[in-house]
């Protein structure tokens, strides 16, 4: 460069020998890549660390099968489960030998009084009828599989009915159908017995037994065909199908079974003032003569757990009056909500329930000596034959009045309740339990066409009635499986960010599995497996649903995410990434201007 | 759940007493007052909890709410609130969106048929503003903008002893006894806004009842449905025998317990197998001979005598 007299006239004095050279647009020398080193290597050990982040940030979520979960909530909503069930009507005595057109009535008469839609847990049944003729000849409907379970002609006689007590005309039933409870498939019999004329009476007797059959014994009962095709039907459907009935679902307030499958029976016998007397219980040999069969029969549908404990100092909130008529002291049905003193009475207070289970709670309530005898007088006047109530889903309470209501004036006696008075008490509470799971506590059915007279079993439940129970809690507890997963599944998809644990993912599939036995159980005909397995499914789900971990309060979305960690880091990347862009503009500037340098050194 | 924040104040004259009244006529911890939560357990996560039934396994059952679908439930809140929250403990918030969240979700659950919420906090009526499950009726002391006063102060103690809105639905309550017939209508008409100094707003959208046909005692007052039964179901009755608990088991229990001993023998063959080995034999054979014996001290003290001899014998000869 010549000197600064050349910088005040470039253009004109250099021309010719040097390239002119603008500092603003040219460069001698090659830019150096230091800097852009430096600065874009920061940028990338970020970038690089970006994945590290992540990866602290990921939250662990289980994966749970949500597809499976949509398409068992969809087969339940769209078909009703139903079971199969078998039909058998044998008619004795009857002359004709049309087997098939009676077969066709009956099923008339049954598709009239299930005209309703099916509801989930009914029958989907297959009906065979077999006429027997005086002459002990037989004929029978066509199409009935013969299985080992068909009827042997002549094995019911007309002379077995109608002589005896109906225990024992039931148990030589039991023996002529018994082949049939092997099998998987239950069969549920209608016997109809026409007795010659014997003494001229015209009443027609209808019992239900206590395994799965029933008869029907009158005479000249050829003659009222129709009459006797509708009882028939009315039998299959009001009883066997529905269980002694009027509407053919259960609600949700008469299943007591708690989600983990189990009940606990709390037994308490309240001494309302021990000043006056005191009362005591064998429970020990009430719970293993009584109860122990009612909770075997009840297996398949809940495990039941059975606790007592004797209370003093339990008065009742409601009050009573003096009735002179009556000389005893009378409380009301409109006194009955008031009845059960929450203050006083401490009846939850199980250690062995677990927090899910469903505990019944049967208060034997002693009164005191100031409202003794104590009755209670139902709307239309009657006093009650039981003196007890029910509350569903709560349990029951039975007021028991002390045989001999003198006070004694010395220090209380204490009593023993006797062992009759005990078995009393356990039939009203056999009642009451029965009311519970919504049965009715008395054991005859009336209907317009008449009444039927039910055998009562010791185990509370007949065996038809333990059937209905078995399809009715399989169908509740599938519904409420499947409606519990979806709203797991939906909750657990609102919550992206919720840690989902192994646990609830290992429930959800045993829970899904338990409910495909327990349909496939249904369809064969299984019904206390496909209860047991249901109860199962139910109960997983359950404890899937209400996991402690599935708290949306303590979980935050993205955003928050996003927001805690910005403060930290965004500042400084922002400021890096500026500065490899600052610095990447620059040396394409510089790369500019040296190869106008070059360019410009080329053509001078 | 009862924070109990006034009731253990180092600076309360009467400590563990809370009264309704300056004339501390009534001590509201009295002998049957049950407090399931209190102090430090009172968080927005347990009350959460509570409501969706989410507790861990040991909780135990008093501190669970044991509902099913046929329950009503009464939701009763007060304390320091605003727009949407409600103050827990001075330190957290309990946000409207979270309650609506926990009814949505127990109404999924079935664990109410029916709930009712009253809120007495500053703007109350905003904390149920997002609630959308059926069933659900909700009462709030005041309005958006709107504060909620105490009743009165007892200048004993220093501080307000109740807000108005309570004040006034406990008058409601003690004027009516045990058979009165109150409707829900006549409950939410009494509240006049002069004397609460606020409005005092319900939303019934949610809730379809007519407030004119809903009892009080529905959600206050802890009354159950109660069904007559009817008759015993005479199970024992039918049989002429003896008292079923001093007869004998009948039979067919002991062929069950056939059954049941059946599948017990492979058990029992199991453990014939284990018993073959000799030493073990031996020392079996002894415990049996042992076991037999009826005086077991008398040989133990023979044989202590025969040693004792046999020793002196052997010490002596040596």
């Amino acid at each position: 460069m010549e000197g600064t007299s050349g910088s005040l006239n470039p253009t004109t004095d250099t021309s010719g020998i040097m390239p002119e050279f603008d500092p603003k647009t040219m460069r001698s020398s090659k830019p150096g890549l230091k800097r852009l080193f430096i600065t874009t290597s920061v940028l990338f050990s970020f970038l690089l660390g970006v994945p590290f982040l992540w990866k602290s940030v990921e939250i662990y979520r289980s994966p749970l099968p949500f597809h499976d979960i949509d398409s068992l909530s969809d087969q339940i909503e769209s078909t009703p489960l139903r079971f199969p069930c078998n039909f058998h009507a044998v008619f004795v005595g009857f002359r004709s030998t049309d087997a098939d057109n009676l077969r066709s009535q009956i099923q008339d008469g049954i598709n009239q009084l299930t005209h309703l839609s099916p509801q989930c847990g009914s029958c989907s049944f297959s009906l065979s009828v077999t006429i027997q003729n005086p002459a002990e000849q037989c004929s029978e409907t066509l199409g009935h599989n013969p299985s080992s379970c068909s009827y042997r002609c002549g094995m019911i006689k007309s002379n077995d009915f109608g002589v005896g007590l109906d225990d024992t005309v039931d148990e030589s039933l039991n023996d002529v159908f018994s082949g049939c409870s092997a099998n998987s498939r239950k069969m549920y019999s209608v016997v109809v017995v026409n007795k010659e004329n014997a003494n001229g009476e015209d009443e027609v007797k209808a019992v239900v037994g206590k395994r799965r059959h029933a008869w029907i014994v009158g005479s000249g009962l050829e003659e009222r065909n129709d009459d006797m095709v509708s009882r028939v039907s009315e039998i299959f459907v009001k009883m066997f199908m529905n269980g002694g009935r009027d509407e053919d679902s259960i609600h949700g307030e008469f299943m007591p079974v708690g989600s983990d499958g189990r009940i606990v029976l709390s037994f308490s016998l309240l001494n309302s003032n021990p000043r006056d007397w005191v009362y005591d219980w064998d429970f020990q040999r009430i719970d293993d003569a009584l109860l122990a069969p009612v909770t075997k029969a009840l297996a398949p549908i809940a495990n039941i757990s059975v606790e007592s404990q004797v209370l003093y100092h339990t008065p009742k909130s409601s009050f009573s009056s003096w009735d002179e008529q009556l000389q005893s002291y009378i409380f009301r049905t409109s006194d009955l909500p008031f009845f059960v003193n929450s203050n006083e009475w401490h009846l939850d207070t199980s250690a062995g329930a677990s927090g899910r289970s469903k505990i019944l709670q049967f208060v034997v309530y002693i009164p005191s000596g100031s409202e003794c005898p104590l009755l209670l007088q139902l709307p239309n006047g009657e006093i009650s034959k039981t003196n007890g109530f029910i509350s569903p889903m709560w349990g029951g309470v039975i007021v028991w009045n002390p045989g001999n209501c003198d006070k004694d004036s010395e220090s209380p006696i204490r009593n023993t309740i006797s062992p009759q008075d005990i078995e009393q008490i356990v039939e009203i509470f056999l009642g009451q339990f029965r009311q519970l799971f919504g049965f009715k506590s008395e054991a005859i059915y009336t209907s317009v066409l008449g009444t039927y007279k039910i055998l009562p079993s010791e185990r509370g439940f007949t065996e038809w009635e333990l059937d209905v129970l078995s399809r009715k809690h399989t169908c509740f507890n599938l519904h409420s499986c499947s409606t519990t997963l979806s709203s797991l599944s939906k909750l657990v998809r609102s919550l992206p960010r919720m840690i989902i644990k192994d646990e609830i993912g290992e429930q959800v599939k045993y829970s899904l599995k338990a409910a495909k036995l327990a349909q496939s159980n249904a369809s064969l005909g299984g019904y206390s497996s496909s209860a047991s397995s249901s109860r199962e499914a139910r109960s997983l789900a359950e404890n899937a649903f209400f996991h402690p971990s599935i708290m949306s309060v303590s979980y935050f979305s993205y955003e928050h995410c996003f927001a805690v960690y910005s403060p930290f880091f965004l500042p400084v990347v922002a400021h890096v990434v500026l500065a490899a862009l600052r610095e990447w503009k620059r040396y394409r500037q510089e790369k500019a201007k040296y190869l106008t340098w070059l360019t410009r050194k080329k053509t001078a | 759940m009862l924070a109990d924040d006034m009731a253990c104040n180092a600076r309360n004259e009467y400590p563990a007493q809370v009264f309704n009244n300056e004339n501390h006529k009534l001590n509201l911890y009295g002998d049957n007052v049950e407090v399931d939560y209190r102090g430090y357990e009172v968080t927005v996560e347990n009350f959460l909890r509570v409501l969706t039934g989410r507790h861990e396994n040991a909780v135990p059952r008093s501190k669970r709410l044991l509902s099913d679908e046929g329950s009503h439930i009464l939701l009763y809140m007060t304390g320091h609130g605003g727009d949407e929250f409600l103050k827990f403990q001075d330190a957290e918030e309990l946000q409207s969106h979270d309650l609506a969240d926990a009814v949505k979700q127990m109404k999924e659950k079935r664990r109410f048929k029916e709930l009712m919420i009253m809120v007495d906090t500053c703007q109350a009526a905003t904390l149920f503003n997002q609630l959308q499950s059926p069933g659900v009726l909700a009462i709030g002391s005041s309005l958006k903008g709107e504060n909620s006063y105490s009743h009165h102060l007892d200048s004993d103690i220093g501080v307000s002893v109740v807000d108005r809105f309570t004040y006034y639905t406990l008058a409601f309550f003690e004027r009516l006894n045990i058979y009165d017939n109150a409707s829900l209508n006549s409950l939410f008409r009494s509240y006049d806004p002069k004397l609460l100094m606020s409005t005092a707003y319900y939303r019934t959208d949610l809730y379809q009842p007519h407030l004119v046909e809903v009892p009080v005692t529905n959600f206050f007052g802890s009354v159950m449905e109660t069904i007559h039964t009817n008759s015993a179901y005479k199970a024992f009755s039918s049989k002429t025998s003896n008292s079923k608990i001093n007869s004998e088991m009948p039979l067919n229990q002991l062929s069950e317990d056939d059954e049941l001993q059946k599948a017990n023998i492979p058990n029992d063959e199991l453990k014939t197998e284990k018993q073959k080995c000799p030493y073990t034999q031996m020392r079996v054979d002894l415990q049996e001979k042992l076991e037999k014996l009826e005086n077991v001290d008398t040989v133990v003290n023979l044989s202590i005598a025969v040693m004792f001899i046999v020793v002196m014998v052997s010490s002596s000869l040596l």
